[in-house]
């Protein structure tokens, strides 16, 4: 007997949990409006201001810009740097990223850098409240994803090789105009070799990279075949 | 949340264990634990309330690779006001994708990056309703930019309960609502959302959705794709995403998790029809494992109590997932390892400091004990493209959610009128 009263209240709810709803999502666009109802749980979030940059963070945060410059002159040290190359061939390592480190006690902050030489990965670990390097570990065979100076060099690299008729070609295909050195956007992601590879089964152990370049005008350059070697510095198509 | 089916399935299923010993020993009350210490920056700390009083606390940062990563997450609820810390932190552990035409595979955190110049700035309808926050991308030189969505959205009816009073009979029906924290990140023509959505009740899902456009160069031969564009001449690639999370508990700030399957299996019959039983396997050792009817997992904690003195827990809820057995490392649906700092992603771990340390396999090789258990989490979804996915692509999901057990003693939201109901009622 009770059964029809119940399902009336049911009824009320249900529709003034709809209309709530309605005009959560409906934004300003919704006309007619309908009149709000008193006491509707309105889901809402702070939008707190974020302030000024950090100099320094707290727990797992984020390497402040402060931070990495000063884990960076702690890592960069002159054992790093001997008899290294950067991705441009000069002496050196290449900066390839850094990161806070996952359960470190107080702020350790862990730098990757890639030597060319030895074509090495090399982890820095830096303990910034104790200002020192705690630890420096390498290794070949790895490999991390490209700084933009790597990607901007593994253009640069195409560009000056004869497979770079590839990309014009596809860039004349695209917009209908021949590539004269009009502005590229590349991005790039780190290629390693495939068991049937040919011309690139050196990457994995090298360090390689596959580019996307876009043009000024949002095109999309399909080089899916095109195979950068950062580390032998030559340009290889996947067949 | 999505599974919300087979939670009841379970939840069901294990009452029968209820009796078991082990699950109600000690009866002290829930050890009082300290508001959350200061853990982050405020600029980096997610603290909102839903508007049936529950509070989720965290930190956020992104990582180059990983992309979003939430540290320190703690619970509070009305009936449940203590905030007690749920996880140490969860992120994405890698998403390989492999096409069926054997020819191409990426692994899009570990080769690309889910941070730094990948990680979009949020814009247009991103987080439509929300507040967008600023961090670091993860980048190498720290780039603050606007890369976080917090909003709270509505997730449907949370419960109904008709309390069939004889005379004044009351209906409780209450609308839910999820934190939710998403970014974006753009690997080649695919666009990635990290999502991870904080219910009202103690639930957490987190997901990985696809959309963006489909890979332009990945036309393939009509055996490995799906006719797009007119007629049957284009033929886009099918192809898998596999992704992985790192979860890392820390129940109620006290660490030492132990590990715990549950199979439920027919096992004769009773007087109406089929007798189950539920069984526990404690799993003190790394290992793999894989899904089954009526298997489940969870991460109990040592010490730490609810207030009818039950060891709290979350528990591991899988739903759709397309298996990757072409790899062994993309073929167990749930590894469990011991914590160590250099194992950072669950295929394409590449840290020097360890270097033999390549996939999940290589850090559960050893069946160390465990004292505080890393779950990866790996969800499959093999897509096979439509008319529709063009253009931009809707939306597809993939993910899993994580199910409190016993985390409070009673619905931490249990309006008011049912705040004494807790164990068996006496007539």
């Amino acid at each position: 007997m009770r059964y029809p009263k119940s399902g009336w209240v049911l009824g009320v709810a249900t529709v003034s949990a709809f209309l709530a709803f309605g005009v959560a999502s409906w934004d300003a666009n919704a006309a007619p409006s309908p009149k709000p109802t008193a006491a509707v749980e309105q889901p809402t979030v702070s939008h707190p201001d974020p302030g000024p940059a950090p100099s320094a963070g707290i727990g797992q945060d984020a390497l402040t810009g402060n931070e990495l410059a000063r884990a960076r002159t702690l890592a960069e040290t002159a054992t790093l740097k001997a008899g290294g190359k950067d991705v441009t061939g000069a002496a050196g390592v290449e900066y390839l990223s850094a990161g806070i480190a996952e359960d470190g006690a107080g702020r350790t902050a862990e730098l990757y850098y890639y030597d060319y030489h030895g074509n090495r990965l090399v982890k820095q670990v830096v303990d910034l409240a104790g200002g020192k390097l705690a630890g420096s570990y390498a290794a070949t065979g790895m490999q991390l994803p490209p700084s933009e100076r790597e990607v901007r060099t593994a253009l640069g690299l195409l560009l000056a090789n004869p497979l770079a008729a590839e990309l014009k070609n596809a860039y004349a295909k695209a917009t209908g105009q021949a590539y004269t050195g009009q502005e590229l956007t590349p991005t790039a992601h780190i290629y390693h070799a495939l068991p049937a590879d040919t011309g690139a089964s050196q990457c994995g152990r090298n360090r390689c990279l596959r580019l996307i370049v876009q043009t000024q005008d949002g095109h999309i350059l399909d080089l899916d075949k095109i195979i950068v070697d950062l580390s032998g510095r030559t340009v290889a198509r996947l067949t | 949340m999505g599974t919300g089916m087979s939670y009841r399935k379970a939840a069901a299923a294990v009452a029968v264990v209820l009796s078991v010993p082990s699950l109600v020993a000690g009866l002290s009350p829930a050890a009082a634990q300290a508001a959350p210490p200061v853990s982050c920056l405020s600029s980096a700390i997610v603290k909102e309330t839903l508007p049936n009083g529950t509070t989720w606390e965290m930190c956020w940062h992104m990582d180059g690779r990983a992309g979003l990563v939430l540290d320190k997450v703690y619970f509070s609820a009305k009936r449940s006001p203590t905030p007690t810390q749920v996880l140490a932190s969860i992120r994405l552990g890698q998403l390989n994708v492999p096409y069926d035409s054997g020819e191409t595979e990426f692994n899009d955190l570990t080769d690309y990056g889910f941070g730094d110049g990948n990680l979009q700035t949020l814009t247009g309808d991103d987080c439509k309703g929300g507040s967008v926050r600023t961090g670091s991308d993860g980048g190498p030189e720290g780039t603050r930019r606007a890369v976080l969505c917090v909003s709270a959205e509505p997730a449907g009816l949370a419960y109904r309960l008709n309390d069939g009073d004889p005379d004044t009979p009351k209906v409780y029906s209450k609308q839910g609502y999820d934190l939710v924290l998403r970014s974006i990140s753009k690997v080649g023509w695919y666009e990635y959302v990290s999502e991870y959505r904080f219910g009202d009740s103690g639930e957490i899902t987190a997901r990985l959705g696809a959309t963006g456009d489909l890979s332009p160069g990945d036309y393939v031969k009509a055996d490995d794709g799906w006719p797009i564009g007119k007629g049957a001449k284009d033929y886009a690639a099918m192809h898998y995403h596999n992704a992985f999370w790192r979860v890392d508990f820390n129940i109620g700030g006290a660490g030492n998790e132990k590990v715990e399957q549950y199979d439920t299996k027919v096992n004769g019959r009773g007087t109406m029809g089929a007798k189950l039983t539920t069984t526990k396997t404690a799993i003190a050792k790394e290992g793999t494992f894989t899904t089954a009817n009526r298997r489940w997992w969870r991460l109990v904690s040592s010490t730490s109590k609810n207030a009818d003195g039950h060891l709290r827990s979350y528990q591991l809820v899988t739903g759709a997932n397309d298996v990757y057995e072409a790899h062994p490392e993309t073929t167990p649906d749930v590894t469990f390892t011991q914590a160590n700092p250099c194992e950072k992603f669950a295929t394409g771990n590449a840290d020097p400091q360890c270097p033999a340390a390549k996939t999940i396999l290589d850090f559960a090789k050893n069946k160390e004990t465990m004292t505080d258990p890393i779950m990866w989490v790996r969800v499959g979804f093999h897509h096979v493209p439509r008319d529709e996915d063009q253009s931009p692509m809707p939306l597809h999901w993939q993910g899993f959610d994580l199910l409190p057990r016993d985390f409070t003693a009673i619905n931490p939201a249990a309006p008011d009128g049912r705040e004494n109901v807790d164990g068996q009622p006496t007539f």
